[in-house]
């Protein structure tokens, strides 16, 4: 029989929003292979694999340990690799997070197997076809993947979760305890909460159209209703308004981001270099003709000061509704 | 110490990608080629350990394509002492033959330390370094922002989900850098003219296929069209619609 | 006076005693046999035929032993800082690689075709070409692949080729020259060395040739330290450049002279097929135009949008842009004397530059190699004084190099009086093989012709074709940092008019007027000259700063 194991990630005992999408691509791969969906859940005691049922989970295996609790790379990948070894699983789907990126060669490894990584797409077409975006996503490679068993590592936010409603039958799975060879002994809290505009999900950009730096206040109330981080264009960093860490586009930064907002930027082809990958990208300026409304998804033209907080209002509606 | 670090030679990040006529791998013509910067904070880390520890060797080893012996020589330049190039042609995409690879070569070479860059930044795997520690079964820490070693141990600091973690290890280990491990030098002048004297090694890598086919490369899809929304504050109802709805990102 | 302003008024001075140095070499010393300064076609040939003539002596037996050869780039990589047309002569590949056939060397297409026009706003009208300007069995050429091309044969032959290392300084013992003094790197907007920081380090070598390109500063300083004259100064155009990757086919070389340039202006432009569907376009204008607001770079952009230019650049693409000064003196601009006690000149930095044919790449090469053979000849001897290297004078004024631009050495002087008049002059001087007029025409440093407000342009907005000065520094491949030093010396006395005269000057945009004062954007810089010819003096940057280009 050949079963798709997917690797689940949970916080605080609970399945991160991102499992949903591990489960989705593993359900694309067992419905090709003709096979069920073997959700594994990791954890400290109390963990609970609830809801990965509702996409698409035949069997929850939930390995629940106190010395669990945190990722530790050796316990987790052991923790994979008997159950996929022992159950023969054909693939194994891992989120491409940061756990993931560390956890999926080591499963691999492990498993001696081939390793499809961060991928952006799964299908099945008589066999299991990725997508892979490669040279700082300029280029896409289509990789079939022949090897048996393999790992694939999704990309968080690449594929939509698809609810598909399984039995989910939760199991338990015994725990090894063995100690790891390289042990986590401290949790470090962030000095600043400001989230790196680089790693971030949504960003929010300013440039010279803010006028003063003062007015980037309202860029970041806008980021913090959305959980996202602040950028900003090249002239307002060589202003000294913000600082170089914050810069999008040639020498500053790549950014990937899911949404990135163009605030008052006027898209010098620098800027749009350095945005080239993100997902949607929303312009807000009121030059109708300025050149990043090329560049963008949606657009609105008008003055910021009176867009900006409105859709920071909005947003909050959003995500408190 | 004895050290080693696995540098990849990657194109430029400012290069142009075109594709090549079998519609499966890149047309390298006219582009430059340069160390991985990720293996750059690696080969840094290294020289500094070497130095700090007062003695012992740094060894480079990449697998590659011949002209890869100039990435070593860049490294060799920085201030390792000797290079290994692992000769193969094109590199599978499947990060196990590689690994495979470098684990035989590192195996009784009776390393402290080997080091990785945390990705190369062509094919974006974030994978080899991890790998390689696995099939050595040796302790391993990825994407290390800072790395302390003293008295045959190891803590490295990393980047994990809202904030830091410590990890701590025995040597011998593996460690993959991220940026801001540290600041690379630039070889100076005379690190260019005596890596040209530094041993360098060519062997055949002996490479594996791995589990991956090339179906094909292309560019990724064109962007489509955008729209503007609407003018002014009254268009904001429209643009959050369209972002929950229609974009789905919110 | 208001309204007419003198650039020269504006300008600071090179500092002399940063440019040559009289130091014992420091602990960051490497020591060579000769150090080429730049890794163009001039120092890169001279570095093969040294490096070949050594090894055929030490083939033969009693052999000159070991020669240490070394050439300095400040680019990061080979040709990232070489711009050119470019339609080249191959006599000087053939002359350096005499084994190799034309197919071996580093070329685009044969030229097959082409066509000289004189442009009015709306028309193309051919005119026949001047002798002088045919170029049957040249090739186009991108510089960039013909540097890396060499590069690598230099490197075959045991040259030590170091990129990222400008050179700042002469090294001299007092009275010769001893070698150079390379340019600190990682240093912060004040100077301030941060975690980077990189010393200059010393190379000292038995000869210095200095291949520095055009307005090389080690040339101008050692010329001015050594009171070394010419007949004429220097004078320079500037040559904006794009290339294109082309829908429409170009199946020939093209030149235009016209529009858009106003009447009293010296220049016109070039579009090459590199490949069929690759173009390389340009346009170039000497430095000497009467006019404040006059913008190469913007008038390039006007002129793409003739229909001429218009039906070859529809549906394509521009991958890459840049710009470059070239000197235009021509044989009496050369200096007195190309060598001293431990030191050459090679290339554009001593001017072989012929305008009419508008060539240069191969008296580069052969400047080179006539340098390489005068040097190996006092090694040899052991004696690289003066005395010695006068042999690489010989050959250059016995050569081809000084017949040619002895027979054009009039051409680009006659159109200081304008277009018509210079163009019936220029006429009568090639229908006379140079026997017309005959005597020299003086000529004006460009720094001293004064500027009045006019010659500006006005670039349609929108048009897919016009590209930004912001935009066109991306496309050079410039990603300097932010936050490095700046290295223009600007003068004391800038009024807004001269300020005003920089913006539009400088094809990067790296002047900016704001509230009337000047703004430096330094790290836009993409090493072209033209600053250092009219405006503020340019010196080095780190290594790797300034523009990237491929295949230009």
């Amino acid at each position: 029989m050949a079963n798709v194991l997917a690797v689940l990630e949970q916080r605080g005992g609970a399945l991160k929003k991102v499992s949903s999408e591990t489960l989705t691509v593993a359900r694309r791969v067992a419905d090709g292979l003709g096979g069920e969906v073997h959700a594994l859940v990791i954890g400290g005691s109390g963990v609970s694999g609830e809801g990965a049922g509702t996409y698409g989970a035949d069997r929850v295996l939930v390995a629940s340990d106190d010395a669990l609790a945190l990722y530790q790379a050796d316990r987790y990948a052991a923790a994979v690799a008997a159950q996929a070894g022992a159950a023969g699983y054909e693939v194994v789907v891992v989120a491409a997070t940061a756990m993931g990126r560390d956890l999926a060669p080591r499963i691999a490894a492990r498993l001696g197997c081939a390793l499809a990584a961060d991928v952006t797409d799964v299908r099945f077409d008589g066999g299991v076809i990725v997508t892979r975006p490669v040279y700082a996503g300029k280029a896409t490679y289509t990789l079939k993947v022949t090897g048996s068993p393999s790992v694939i590592s999704i990309r968080p936010n690449a594929v939509a979760a698809v609810p598909d409603e399984r039995p989910g039958a939760t199991d338990a799975v015994p725990v090894e305890a063995a100690e790891p060879k390289a042990k986590t002994v401290e949790i470090k809290q962030p000095e600043k909460a400001a989230l790196d505009v680089a790693e971030a999900t949504v960003v929010v950009a300013g440039g010279r159209g803010l006028k003063a730096p003062e007015h980037f206040q309202l860029l970041e109330d806008l980021a913090a209703a959305l959980g996202g981080a602040v950028g900003a264009s090249r002239a307002v960093v060589d202003a000294g308004w913000r600082p170089h860490a914050e810069q999008v586009g040639q020498t500053g930064k790549v950014v990937s981001p899911s949404l990135y907002f163009a605030v008052g930027i006027s898209g010098a082809i620098q800027h749009l270099a350095g945005i080239r990958t993100a997902k949607t990208i929303v312009a807000i300026n009121k030059d109708a003709d300025a050149p990043i409304f090329k560049a963008a998804d949606y657009g609105i033209v008008g003055d910021l000061f009176e867009v900006i907080p409105k859709l920071t209002e909005e947003i909050r509606k959003v995500r408190e509704g | 110490m004895k050290l080693a670090v696995c540098v990849k030679r990657v194109p430029d990040s400012e290069a142009r990608i075109k594709i090549g006529a079998d519609g499966k791998s890149i047309d390298e013509t006219g582009v430059k080629f340069v160390l991985n910067p990720y293996d750059e904070y690696a080969v840094e880390e290294a020289l500094k350990l070497k130095e700090a520890s007062g003695a012992g060797e740094v060894v480079v080893i990449s697998v590659g394509p011949d002209t890869a012996q100039e990435t070593l020589r860049t490294a060799l330049a920085m201030g390792a002492d000797r290079g290994v190039l692992l000769k193969a042609g094109a590199l599978p995409l499947d990060p196990l033959p590689v690994a495979q690879a470098l684990a035989a070569e590192l195996k009784d070479g009776g390393y402290d330390l080997v080091l990785f860059g945390k990705v190369a930044i062509d094919d974006s795997s974030h994978a080899v370094g991890v790998m390689v520690a696995e099939l050595l079964g040796l302790p391993c820490v990825s994407a290390v922002a800072h790395l302390t070693i003293a008295d045959g141990k190891g803590s490295g600091e990393r980047e994990i989900e809202g904030g830091g973690e410590v990890v701590e290890f025995a040597l011998p280990a593996v460690v993959t850098a991220d940026k801001g491990l540290n600041e690379p030098r630039y070889p100076a002048l005379r690190g260019i003219m005596m890596a040209k004297k530094k041993p360098l090694e060519v062997k055949d890598a002996g490479l594996g296929t791995g589990g991956l086919d090339v179906v094909s490369l292309a560019y990724p899809p064109e962007r489509k069209a955008g729209r503007i929304v609407g003018e002014g504050a009254d268009a904001v109802p429209a643009l959050v619609d369209a972002l929950k709805n229609e974009a789905k990102v919110l | 006076m208001s309204g007419q302003a003198v650039p020269a008024g504006a300008q600071a001075t090179l500092p002399r005693d940063r440019l040559i140095v009289a130091e014992t070499p420091g602990e960051e010393r490497i020591d060579l046999d000769v150090v080429f300064v730049g890794a163009g076609p001039a120092g890169l040939a001279g570095a093969i035929e040294l490096a070949r003539l050594v090894r055929g002596d030490n083939a033969s037996g009693e052999g000159i032993g070991d020669v240490s050869i070394g050439v300095l780039e400040k680019a990061a990589s080979l040709g990232e800082h070489n711009l050119s047309g470019a339609v080249v002569n191959p006599r000087a590949f053939h002359d350096l690689f005499p084994e190799l056939k034309i197919e071996d060397f580093p070329f685009g297409q044969p030229v097959r075709q082409e066509s000289l026009y004189f442009l009015s706003e709306h028309r193309a009208r051919r005119l026949p070409m001047p002798p002088s300007m045919h170029n049957t069995g040249n090739h186009v050429a991108s510089i960039c692949e013909i540097v890396r091309w060499l590069g690598e044969k230099a490197q075959e032959l045991g040259v030590d080729v170091f990129p990222g290392f400008p050179a700042g300084s002469l090294l001299t013992d007092e009275r010769r020259v001893i070698g150079v003094r390379t340019v600190p790197s990682g240093l912060d907007r004040d100077g301030n060395p941060m975690a980077t920081h990189m010393p200059a380090a010393d190379i000292v070598a038995k000869v210095t040739a200095l291949s520095e390109g055009t307005r090389g500063l080690l040339t101008q300083a050692y010329l001015d330290w050594q009171a070394i004259g010419a007949e004429n100064p220097q004078v320079y155009a500037l040559g904006v450049k794009e290339l294109w990757e082309l829908k429409q086919p170009l199946d020939r070389v093209i030149h235009t002279m016209g529009w858009p340039l106003p009447r009293d202006v010296f220049g016109g432009s070039f579009m090459y097929p590199l490949e069929p569907t690759v173009a390389a376009l340009g346009l170039v204008v000497g430095l000497d135009y009467p006019y404040r607001d006059l913008d190469v770079h913007e008038l390039l952009q006007r002129m793409k949008l003739h229909p001429l230019f218009r039906k070859y650049l529809t549906g394509g693409e521009l991958i890459e842009w840049g710009a470059k000064t070239i000197p235009e003196g021509g044989y009496y601009a050369l200096p007195a004397r190309l060598s001293g006690d431990g030191i050459v000149l090679l290339g554009d930095a001593a001017g072989f530059v012929d305008v009419p044919s508008l060539k240069g790449i191969h008296y580069a090469m052969q400047s080179g190699i006539y340098a390489a053979r005068a040097i190996f000849a006092g090694l040899k001897r052991g004696d690289t004084s003066a005395a010695a290297l006068q042999e690489y004078d010989h050959l250059v004024h016995q050569s081809y190099i000084r017949d040619d631009l002895y027979r054009t050495r009039n051409v680009r002087l006659a159109f200081k009086d304008g277009f018509y008049k210079g163009g019936m002059k220029a006429g009568l001087m090639t229908v006379t093989g140079g026997r017309f007029p005959g005597k020299r025409i003086p000529m004006h440093r460009d720094a001293d012709v004064a500027r009045r407000p006019g010659g500006s342009v006005t670039v349609p907005a929108g048009d897919p074709l016009v590209i930004s000065k912001l935009d066109a520094v991306f496309k050079a491949g410039n990603a300097t940092r932010d936050d490095i030093p700046s290295h223009l010396l600007v003068g004391k006395d800038v009024t807004p008019e001269m300020a005003e005269f920089y913006t539009h000057l400088c094809p990067a945009g790296v002047y900016e007027v704001s509230d009337g004062k000047l703004v430096v954007n330094a790290p836009n810089c993409v090493d072209c000259k033209a600053t250092d010819v009219v405006g503020p003096r340019w010196t080095p940057r780190e290594g790797g700063a300034g523009p990237a280009y491929k295949r230009m």
